[in-house]
Parts: C-alpha cells; structure tokens; sequence
C-alpha cells in the first residue's frame, strides 16, 4: 500500500521514489491506464529524466529522454516535496508549479502513486455507545 | 438570478450577461465570462457614439448560443430606431460575437463604436464569498489583440480580445470608426479568448467558433433523437419532458480526464464542476433515459478515487470524491478543492450506481473494470467510516477551516437537529447514510456473485448487510413516532427529528417491512407533505421553517427518491401521489423544476413558492421528471426484461414511453392514469 505519511526530503528521494514505482511491478490502481508519462525535473542547471510506462497496470521506469503522451515538468524542490506527500500534484498544477502536456488523464491516475501528506487516520472511538437510549 | 440575466455555455465555460449582452460584474455580481471555475471578463460593454444599447429581444438559439437585438439608447420614453444593432454570441475556448450594425436611414452615419472590456480574474468561490486578491493585474496591446493578465507567482490566466475588422485598441478595449451606407449594415467578429498560462491545463487544439457551434447544434440533436419519446395526454408533462432533456444537455460537462465523454455537472452557472453525490444521483434519476452520464461518471469518479489519508481535503482510501474546482483558491490551497472529499454518502452510492448500470445496460465489462474501486468503496464503509466504532457510518470533518460539517446532501449547518432544534454534536450518523450502505453491500455482493466471481465475498457482505438491517431498525426506530431518526449523534442518542430522508431509507431497502407503513403514512401525512410533495423536514418539528433551505422546503430530487422508495414496497399509489403533486409544480416553472421550493400548504398559496437560489437549472432538479417517468411507468430491469407496472395519476391519462434503452434493446412502455391523486391527497 501507499505511504500515508509525509517523509523528509533527502537528497535520494527522488530516485528512490521512482526506484519504488519500478519495484511494485504491476499496479492494480493503474489498471485501467495504458500510456507513457515523462518526468522532467531539473534544477536550474540539469535536467533528470524519467520514463514511465503503464501498460494495464504494469509498470516500467527508464532514465530514458523518450517521447510520451504525458510531459511532466517541474523544479526539483517542488518536485522532491511531492514524492514524499508535501505537494499535492493536482494543486500544483493548478497554479503552475508542474507544468503538464498531453494526455491529462495520465497524470490523474499517476498522482495517486503520490504519498499523502499528513495522513491522520480517522480513529475508531468506542467510548459511545450506538445502543438507544433507555 | 435577477431579471434579464442571459447564461449559455458549452461545459465549463460559461458567460452570464445583462439583457443587453453587456457584462458589469463588481466581485459580488455574478455576471461574466466563466472558464474553469475563473472569470475571465468582468467588463463587456457596447455603446455607440457614446450611447448605451437598450434591447428589444433576446433569442435563446440554444444553451450555447444567443442573439440580442438592440437599439441604441436608454430612454425608457422613445426608442431612436434609425439604427439596429444584433450581438450573436456562442460560447466555445471563451466565446465568439458577432456584432452587426444595420443603418434603416436614407443617408450614410458615421459611427463610434466602443467595446469596454476588463476582468479581475475571480475565483468562483471569491465570487460566492466576496474575497479580495492577491496577484497582479495587467493590460497590454499586442499585435492588435487586446491581452488582460493576472499573474500570482507561478499562477497566471489571461483573455485575449481580438476583432475581425480594424480597431484602434487600447488597454481598456477596442474602438471602431465606421461609415454604414443608407440601408446597409457594418459587421464584425469578436473574438475573446482564455488562457491558462504555465498550467498545461487548456483543451487541446482550437476548433474554429463555426466549426465549434456546427457540433455542439449536431451534438444536442443526437441527444434529443436518443432520449425516448413521451406520448401523452397532459400536455405539460410532455413540455417538462422536453425542458429536462435539454437542460440536461446543457449540464453535461466534460472532466479533462473523460476523454470527451460527458458527465452530469451540479448546477448553473455556480457548480458547474464534478461533484460525486450530485453526479451519481443524477445518472442513477436518467438511468432508463440514457445510461452515457453513469459510465462516464462511474469512470472519471473511479479515477480520482482517494488513496491515501490527507486531512486538508478529508481524503481516505477509497473515498469517492465530493468536489473538484480549478481556480485560483484551490491553486493556492486556500479551499480543499483538488479535488475535496468531504462526503459521506457518494462512496456508498458509487456502488448503488454501478449496479444499477449493470441491470440496465448488461455491461459487465465496465463493472469488471471498475472492480478494484467498489471494492475499495465497499471497504471505506467499514475501515474509515465508522469514526465510532459501532457498524454504522459517521462524518466528522479533519479538515477543520476550510472542510464541510454536515457531509450528506442536507449540507447546510442547521439541516440535522432534535425535535426540539437542538444540534448534535460530531460525528454524526444520519439515517439515509446507512441505508445506502445497507444497499451498496447489497448490491456489491449481486455484483461479487454475477461479475467478479467471488462468492465468498458476496455471503460476507449480504452478512453485514443483514446484520446492519437488523441493528438500524432496533437504533434508529423513535418507538413513540414510529418514524426513523434523522441521525444518531455522538453518543448514539437518537437525533429525533422527522425528515424526508425517511423516504431515502425506503429507497434503499433498509427499512422491516413491518414498519415500512408507518413510515409511508409519514411520508404522505399532514407533517411532511405540502400537497405539491414532501417537506425536508416535518411542520412541528423545532427548526421547522417552510422558507429554511433543508428544514422545511420542498425539494424536488427529494421526492423523486422517495417516490421510488415507496415504489419499492408496493406503495405505489402514493408514489403516484408525490408525482403528480411535483409534475403539477414543474407547470409553473415552466418545466424547469427549481432546487427547492417553499412548504407551505398547498391550499394555502395555490402556487409553489420557488426558494430563493442562485443554481437554474440544477441537475438533479432536472433529473427528477425522468426518475418520477420511471416510478409512475413501475420500470424495473428483471433480468434480460423490463418488467412495466404502471400507477399514474388520472390526470395524465394516456402515457407512452418509446424507445426506452438498455439490455434488451429498445422497448415501449404503456400506462393509462387511474390514481385519482386529489382524492388520496385529501386529509
């Protein structure tokens, strides 16, 4: 399952994310998706590159520069907080912080591989009673 | 709306207009050209040689279109003639106008014509909320093409105006000189343009605006040749027929992520935007009309599914979304919208509608595909809902400042209280949410056994559906009203109230059979129901108000659900009953049946008084004379057939329903009226 926790970025988080992606293999969140999706992520002087392909939910990560349905662009802070849940995808978008061409859709169904951010689970309280009153 | 407020649109995109075509918005008037939850223009003002226009007539082409006819000058004693004036205007990537001049005189005028434009690029929430904003505004002439600009930070949305024929363009609009012939006219098109600026975000490509049009007039056509046909002799509802089935043209709205495909937005112009329990109950009430808007919706909910715990937007594994918004506020985080899911009930009846899609459309494919999201949906109930621990499902927001209270469709602070009008405190467990659980786990385990060919799973969820059953009728059950409690509260006292959302419990089956009459007499008794249909929430009760949103109006959608309901155990006079009472109100706007309406008597004031509201039409407003078509009919998929057991109101006479879609094609439905409806209304 997915981290349901914001992590600290470190200087391998980035890497590390997308080494994780390679390693789950098949997705079943994503198995309705067939598609290609590039992250590009650079910090003012380099660029890094990653491939994403999904076909039906398996999953491949290259460091290659190829052509995709979806171009993910965005400055390695911004993207660094992301992969650890500090930075919701869709809101980033939203005021062009990632900057994304292509199939949209794509980025929908891969911003749920994208950890959450504070994670609080809803507590199960057993001090009340659903019992009626008598 | 006020008065003289012209809207058309084509999904998102939307302008809101005075009688004149002109746009005056200031932050709190709503008029304007709205794009993807912003407004791009908030000024649009015609006048020639220094005159403002006044209009003759507006002609609706359709929703996506409209032409004004206007003669300049305001005096409200004499129209000058010697000049018209036409402004077409279309929506499309911001929309197109076409501005003709026409000169009647014997001799040649010569004209100043100035278009004013500006725009303050609000929010739509800041537009609700009246909110001041924190970027920088810009205006700047660019190869003829008037650019307005609003950039915060990595935020920017832009509108470009441009015209056709040669204008001398400033930063505060475009000016024609022009020389019209005797007897001939001077034309020009305007073209006004959105941008996203840095977001990626913009429709793909850009069809020309007659191109544009031609698809969306070819678009509504085939939308009207699918949808079924009424026969009958009441001639209004044949009317109301028509109007729901355009307007719920109109509120199709594509998502960026449906491929094209559409589904139901919530309402016009303001909710113009996914909602998932608006979405699904306006698929579930056009279901035996046209299964396109559940597949779309079922898909593009399932895409955005929640996944993970984020208490800013109360999200959960599982969760179906309650609302997705693209503006500014939500670009900044300032609102939990991207998307929120503050909703307690569209997870639940995310599956009631995939099952409900399956028995009318035999689509099993889209019900395998959608496995691994109804069972996460089926999961939610059980692992995040139950915030108490006891088998039932609660709301409680984590999302303290910006999230939603009160999570079911009565959303409004006061809509849960005692008899007495006391409010409980949080979480809550309202009534109607356990039936739709009741029914999901009911419906999913049918799905488990038919479809993903898990038996195991089928028995454990009819288990806990049984086991729910059995423990909500002991809960909830007021012994001395014999009525179900609107809520339980935190303690699990029983919030006592009588509400419509008693009718929703019919709804989903969760009710004994043995109190399932008491609960009709209820429904159709003096407390609740108005005459026209039933009341939120009973006459007596402490918050009692005919006028109060979700504590006393009628609501249309309401009452199509509870129509169903007492449909479902065989009262189907009185589902006939609450028909003809909102059919009957339906006539008086015209078929557009507004959000909500007054509870008054209906003796009393003989009309329904429409509740103040900024949403027309509404979607599940309009959705409500198709699911009340489908009650009266007594359609019922049954297996490859579908079963027609028809109770109307003797007033409709004669109805046929033709071409009615799903698994077994097209089939007709027949039914004569024999309910005499004023009788069984009597007290």
């Amino acid at each position: 399952m997915l981290q349901e926790r914001a992590r600290a970025v470190t200087p391998d988080s980035v890497e590390a994310f997308f080494e994780e992606l390679a390693s789950r293999g098949h997705e079943p969140l994503l198995r309705k998706a067939t598609g290609s999706a590039r992250f590009d992520v650079g910090d003012g002087k380099r660029t890094e590159r990653w491939s994403v392909t999904i076909d039906k939910g398996d999953i491949r990560v290259s460091r290659k520069n190829a052509s995709a349905d979806c171009v993910v662009r965005a400055d390695k802070a911004s993207f660094e907080r992301a992969v650890v849940g500090d930075l919701n995808l869709m809101a980033a978008v939203l005021r062009g912080e990632v900057v994304v061409q292509g199939d949209p859709r794509l980025l929908v169904v891969i911003q749920r591989l994208f950890p959450r951010p504070s994670g609080r689970r809803p507590r199960r309280k057993s001090s009340g009673s659903a019992r009626k009153p008598k | 709306m006020s008065d003289g407020v012209v809207k058309i649109l084509d999904g998102n995109t939307f302008v809101v207009s005075d009688s004149r075509g002109d746009i005056e918005a200031s932050l709190t008037d709503p008029t304007g050209l709205f794009s993807f939850d912003t407004r791009f223009l908030s000024k649009w003002i015609l006048s020639i040689n220094g005159e403002r226009m006044n209009p003759l007539s507006v002609d609706d082409l359709q929703y996506f279109e409209t032409r004004f006819f206007l003669v300049p000058g305001t005096g409200t004693v004499y129209v000058d003639a010697k000049l018209s004036v036409i402004r077409r205007r279309a929506v499309s990537n911001g929309f197109h106008e076409e501005l003709t001049i026409l000169n009647h005189e014997d001799k040649a005028v010569d004209l100043t014509v100035r278009l004013d434009a500006a725009c303050d690029f609000a929010d739509l929430f800041e537009v609700k909320d009246a909110l001041e904003k924190k970027g920088k505004y810009s205006a700047r002439v660019e190869g003829g093409k008037l650019v307005l600009a609003y950039d915060r930070a990595t935020f920017g949305r832009s509108t470009t105006i441009s015209a056709s024929k040669s204008a001398r363009v400033d930063k505060k609009g475009l000016t024609f000189r022009i020389r019209v012939r005797p007897h001939d006219k001077w034309s020009t098109d305007l073209e006004v343009v959105t941008g996203r600026l840095g977001a990626g975000l913009a429709r793909p490509g850009r069809e020309n605006p007659k191109g544009s049009q031609r698809r969306m007039r070819r678009n509504l056509e085939r939308w009207m040749d699918d949808a079924p046909r009424v026969e009958c002799d009441w001639e209004p509802l044949k009317a109301t027929y028509r109007r729901s089935l355009v307007d719920l043209a109109a509120l199709r709205f594509s998502p960026l992520i449906a491929g094209g495909r559409s589904l139901p937005a919530a309402g016009l112009p303001w909710f113009m935007a996914m909602f998932g329990r608006d979405s699904i109950l306006t698929s579930l009430q056009a279901l035996p009309f046209t299964s396109e808007l559940a597949a779309t919706t079922l898909l593009a909910l399932g895409d955005w599914q929640g996944v993970g715990l984020d208490d800013f937007r109360d999200e959960d594994p599982g969760r179906i979304l309650h609302e997705m918004r693209y503006g500014e506020m939500t670009a900044f985080e300032e609102r939990p919208h991207s998307p929120y899911y503050g909703s307690a009930d569209a997870t639940p009846l995310y599956v009631v509608l995939l099952d409900e899609y399956e028995r009318w459309t035999g689509d099993r494919a889209l019900v395998r595909a959608l496995e691994v999201e109804a069972r996460a949906a089926l999961n939610w109930i059980d692992e995040y809902a139950d915030l108490r621990g006891t088998g039932y499902v609660w709301y409680e927001r984590r999302n303290r400042k910006t999230g939603l209270e009160n999570q079911c469709w009565k959303d409004s602070w006061d809509s849960i209280s005692f008899r007495d009008g006391r409010l409980p405190g949080f979480p809550r467990a309202t009534c109607e949410l356990q039936g739709y659980a009741y029914d999901a786990k009911l419906r999913g385990a049918r799905l488990a056994r038919l479809v993903w060919k898990d038996p195991a799973f089928a028995d454990r969820l009819e288990k806990e559906a049984a086991d729910l059953k059995r423990r909500f009728n002991r809960d909830f059950w007021v012994e001395d009203g014999e009525y179900f409690a609107l809520a339980l509260d935190p303690d699990g006292k029983q919030v006592d109230a009588l509400a419509s959302n008693n009718g929703h419990l019919l709804w989903s089956g969760i009710v004994d059979k043995s109190k399932s009459k008491a609960v009709a007499r209820h429904l159709l008794g003096p407390r609740l129901f108005s005459g026209w249909g039933v009341r939120t929430l009973a006459e007596g009760e402490g918050r009692y108000n005919p006028i109060g949103y979700h504590v006393g109006t009628v609501w249309p959608f309401d009452n199509s659900f509870i129509a169903w309901g007492l449909r479902r155990y065989g009262f189907k006079e009185d589902a006939a009953v609450i028909a003809a009472g909102i059919l009957d109100a339906a006539e008086f706007f015209d078929g557009r049946l507004p959000e909500a309406f007054g509870g008054y008597e209906r003796t009393e004031t003989m009309y329904p008084v429409q509740y103040p509201t900024a949403c027309s039409p509404q979607a599940w407003s309009t959705g409500t004379p198709l699911l009340l078509l489908r009650t009266m009919l007594g359609l019922e998929p049954h297996g490859e057939n579908l079963v027609v057991d028809a109770a109307l109101p003797s007033a409709i006479g004669h109805l046929e329903l033709l071409d009615i879609p799903g698994r077994w094609g097209r089939i007709d439905a027949f039914g004569r009226g024999r309910v005499d409806t004023k009788a069984r209304r009597a007290p």
